[in-house]
């Protein structure tokens, strides 16, 4: 048997090409998982505060603190952690609550809800910006759950806080869901 | 120069073993709802294009259920690994000889 150059060419980009897909498929796969793992702490943290409604800033450190100390286990336990990846991570996180708290307690003094609001957004932007490299997916889900975030803002009224853990609970689940199978 | 793999050769089974192969899915592997979606194949054909590459000893074949659901998991030896390797090489000598 043999190949012309063009055959092997062809041959050669189809690897490729299912190369390509599997790596958008397992950074699909682990953003799903990632993205679940934050929903149900925002479940767990609203159901806390339902019941102990004074306890919402240990319990918002407390999620945050858990939430990237997963995230920085799952990325390891997927093997992308190699290469100073887990400390970029970590630097990442470090700059995302940085630049939180510079606006949202410095310059902002923001109230309970804008602080809410905030943080989740924030968070969602970093799905748009990874949607321009990964895929379309990140940058719906981020310009979706964003949306739904400000609608409940703007006109939930005093249904907002059980709106906005249904919203980013929920949200951050079933659009994992749908990315672990996309 | 080398010659193609034969069996790798199959447009399926190349995207099977470029699938199994690539970073990430080594020791794992990729269970057969994912194949399906990379390679574009209907259920039977992949099923005989994976068998194909099992009775070369290219890949291992395992399955589990998972809850009340089979799972068919794919994983690629290192027989199948090597030959896909020589495949690539011959593949890039050819590019290169032009």
């Amino acid at each position: 048997m043999s190949l012309s150059k063009r055959e092997a060419d062809a041959q050669l980009a189809e690897i490729d090409d299912v190369v390509r897909r599997v790596k958008q498929s397992r950074i699909y796969r682990l953003s799903g998982e990632i993205a679940m793992m934050w929903g149900g702490l925002q479940i767990a943290q609203f159901a806390v505060f339902a019941v102990a409604p004074n306890s919402h800033r240990w319990t918002w450190i407390a999620v945050d603190v858990l939430g990237v100390a997963f995230t920085l286990l799952m990325l390891r336990r997927a093997g992308v952690g190699g290469g100073g990846r887990i400390w970029r991570a970590l630097a990442a996180f470090a700059l995302f609550y940085g630049f939180g708290f510079v606006w949202s307690g410095a310059i902002g003094h923001f109230g309970p809800r804008e602080m809410a609001v905030f943080w989740r957004t924030l968070f969602l932007f970093g799905y748009c910006l990874a949607g321009l490299w990964f895929g379309i997916g990140f940058l719906a889900i981020g310009l979706g759950l964003t949306a739904l975030i400000l609608a409940v803002y703007l006109f939930a009224g005093p249904l907002f806080w059980p709106l906005i853990a249904l919203v980013s609970g929920f949200g951050y689940i079933s659009c994992g869901l749908w990315m672990r199978r996309a | 120069m080398g010659a193609p793999d034969e069996i790798i050769h199959q447009p399926i089974r190349l995207r099977v073993m470029a699938a199994l192969t690539a970073p990430g899915c080594d020791a794992e592997g990729l269970d057969f709802t994912q194949l399906k979606k990379l390679t574009g194949a209907t259920d039977g054909n992949l099923g005989a294009h994976i068998d194909h590459l099992a009775r070369a000893s290219y890949v291992d074949v395992s399955k589990a259920f998972v809850g009340r659901r089979p799972r068919t998991t794919v994983t690629a030896t290192g027989e199948g690994r090597a030959a896909f390797a020589r495949h690539v090489a011959f593949l890039k000598e050819i590019i290169a000889g032009g």
